[in-house]
């Protein structure tokens, strides 16, 4: 038996994926709090826990995310973008586009039919319309993640939320509270907003998609996904683990790495 | 240079002391008794600084400076390379210039102009005029606006500049060109000797030197790396396109990634320099020619056509390169207003191009990292290898 590892350091959760003869073993996510190689250890050891397998039977590690540099334990390093169309097309093989809501940034993918990225845009700097950005607003309404994600109802009823930005959107939000709307079509108009920054960053890379992957922690949120079906106007696949596609994409390279070197060794 | 302790024959890191302060050779020869004639943008030829006497210095930026005192003057929402670059005056770091001159190549830099001179005020200023479209015309007024120029630089100097003085100057900086393209193309044979960031630093350290300085500097360059051993290094060619990039860290970046840029058209880069002054029919008619007709700067339109694409596509063409990243500073509109026509032609030629958009400070290095390392595996087609060897796994 072979075990290979993918590791996607992200800049809120660390996830990693174990793959025993390219088949998966386990999957673990961590937070990555405020250090990333902390995160990717107490991973690493819950996995070994886990599956009982000793470090030296993990034969490759990939690792992929904001601090893939600083993962001591990888092999290799592979970018999210390429990482993420991997796994999203192993789980779903006619995928051709990849909208992926992270802690801070998101990200869309456009692949051709082999499953190769041809196009990808990326937000800069500002995390406006990201995990972090839901979580702020979640605490505005002293909600959890997931009562959050339930709260917006069908989302049919909203306000309009005319900012991303964290700082102005939560000053409309505060307005909204104080005139007496009511909190679910609140909700619903911040998920319309997340879902309409996607939009208008990558309309021309999602353009006549017939497949629509959505993954990261956002797509565990019920009301985005709605909001983005609603704006897109088809509906979007969102895999069992949203969250672990990046990491399973590297375990995935990781294991390539492993075929080529025996392929080499035994001379094919 | 002695001063900076380089041993001799070791050209690179006289390159790296003069990047390291730019000012250092400008300040001597001021305290010899030269001006020091300090200008932002390339549409008012040093050439004719040099003419007359006095020691053209471009003005740049430092990539990540803290910007506090430049934005009581200018507002936030403007060119943040203009905006720097004027917080290095404010700062007292441009404190050895003696004169000014800015041409309106955008509408960011034309204005500083009068800022700039208001507060700092220059013993000489000149602000040069360059108009937006090419027609004869506007080449007529081009010609007239380097004679006024010229005068004006003249009454600074108290004295004449004739034209042989004018074509001398050119001749250095010609061999300038000569020497900075055989660089270059020395770089596309051979990309793992000379880096990028090296190569920019030479272009950095050219225009802030006197050229025949440069010459010299360059003659000692090219039988240094000529002597060095190639790495074995399997990088992505790449081209950069883009506003303003006077800092290696980008070049960095994309070495960091996996890929190298062999060729590019920026202003600091090859658009200086490898347009050749013609100077068969006369100094003014070469110098509208290599300074406004054919210099690709997007500033300058060109009218319905493709001119500036074709010339950045045979770049891409003639240097092999796999990609092509264009790098934009938030507000620049001439390069922004190209950037989707030239994504969608050069895309249409093969050549795929990936965008980032800065604010002269390259903060988000990490994102920008992840951008160009997605688009090297992209260049690569990485993924592909994957599925045969899956297909062949299962056999």
């Amino acid at each position: 038996m072979e075990y290979v590892a993918g590791v996607d350091s992200g800049s809120t959760t660390t996830k990693l994926v174990v793959l025993r003869d390219g088949e998966l073993a386990g999957q673990y996510v961590v937070s990555t709090g405020a250090n990333s190689r902390r995160a990717f250890e107490k991973a690493f050891e819950r996995a070994l826990e886990h599956l009982k397998v000793h470090p030296f039977q993990i034969k490759f590690v990939v690792s992929t995310g904001y601090g893939r540099a600083g993962i001591h334990l990888a092999n290799r390093t592979v970018s999210e973008i390429t990482c993420h169309a991997r796994g999203v097309r192993w789980l779903f093989p006619s995928a051709e586009v990849i909208i992926d809501i992270g802690g801070q940034d998101f990200k869309v993918i456009r692949l051709d039919k082999g499953g190769r990225v041809v196009d990808f845009a990326m937000n800069d700097k500002c995390a406006a319309g990201t995990g972090r950005y839901l979580e702020l607003m979640g605490r505005v309404f002293e909600m959890d993640l997931e009562t959050f994600g339930r709260a917006g109802g069908t989302g049919l009823e909203a306000v309009e939320i005319a900012n991303v930005c964290t700082v102005f959107a939560e000053t409309e939000v505060i307005a909204h509270i104080s005139r007496g709307t009511e909190e679910t079509k609140i909700i619903a108009g911040i998920f319309n907003a997340v879902a309409k920054r996607v939009h208008s960053l990558a309309k021309q890379l999602i353009m006549e998609a017939r497949e629509i992957v959505f993954t990261g922690g956002v797509a565990k949120n019920a009301g985005i996904v709605g909001a983005l079906e609603r704006m897109l106007g088809q509906a979007v696949k969102v895999p069992f683990e949203p969250q672990i596609t990046g990491a399973l994409g590297a375990a995935l390279f990781a294991w390539e790495d492993i075929i080529r070197r025996s392929q080499y060794e035994s001379g094919i | 240079m002695n001063k900076c302790g380089e041993s001799k024959g070791d050209a690179m890191s006289k390159v790296k002391a003069i990047c390291r302060a730019r000012d250092a050779r400008a300040r001597e020869l001021r305290a010899e008794g030269k001006k020091i004639i300090g200008y932002l943008c390339y549409f008012a030829p040093p050439e004719i600084i040099a003419a007359a006497g006095m020691v053209p210095f471009r003005i740049m930026g430092r990539l990540g400076d803290d910007v506090v005192e430049a934005n009581s003057y200018l507002e936030p929402y403007g060119c943040p390379y203009v905006r720097n670059c004027f917080e290095q005056a404010l700062k007292g770091r441009l404190n050895f210039l003696d004169g000014l001159v800015v041409s309106h190549s955008c509408d960011m830099v034309q204005r500083i102009y009068g800022i700039w001179k208001y507060y700092q005020k220059p013993a000489y200023g000149y602000l040069f005029n360059v108009p937006h479209q090419v027609t004869p015309w506007s080449r007529q007024f081009f010609i007239r606006e380097l004679a006024f120029f010229k005068e004006s630089l003249e009454k600074y100097a108290g004295q004449g500049i004739s034209e042989e003085r004018i074509a001398r100057a050119i001749e250095l900086s010609n061999e300038n060109r000569r020497l900075v393209k055989e660089l270059y193309e020395f770089r596309s044979r051979r990309p793992s000797v000379l880096s990028g960031p090296e190569m920019l630093g030479i272009l950095i350290a050219g225009m802030s030197i006197p050229p025949d300085e440069f010459n010299a500097l360059l003659k000692e360059l090219k039988m240094e790396v000529e002597g060095r051993s190639d790495v074995p290094l399997d990088r992505t060619r790449v081209l950069l396109w883009g506003s303003i990039i006077d800092d290696p860290r980008l070049y960095e970046l994309i070495e960091e990634c996996g890929a190298t840029v062999v060729i590019d058209d920026t202003c600091i880069g090859s658009r200086a320099y490898f347009t050749r002054v013609d100077l068969s029919n006369g100094v003014f008619e070469g110098l509208a020619d290599a300074y406004f007709g054919k210099f690709p700067c997007p500033r300058t339109d060109r009218g319905p056509g493709t001119g500036r694409f074709e010339y950045v596509l045979n770049l891409a063409r003639e240097y092999r390169v796999k990609g092509v990243i264009g790098y934009t500073l938030s507000f620049c509109d001439p390069h922004k207003l190209d950037y989707p026509d030239l994504r969608d032609y050069l895309a249409g030629h093969g050549y795929p191009m990936l965008l980032i958009d800065d604010d002269y400070t390259l903060s988000h290095a990490e994102t920008v990292k992840t951008r160009i390392e997605a688009f090297r595996e992209m260049l690569a087609k990485g993924s592909a290898s994957f599925q045969d060897l899956a297909g062949r796994a299962q056999l």
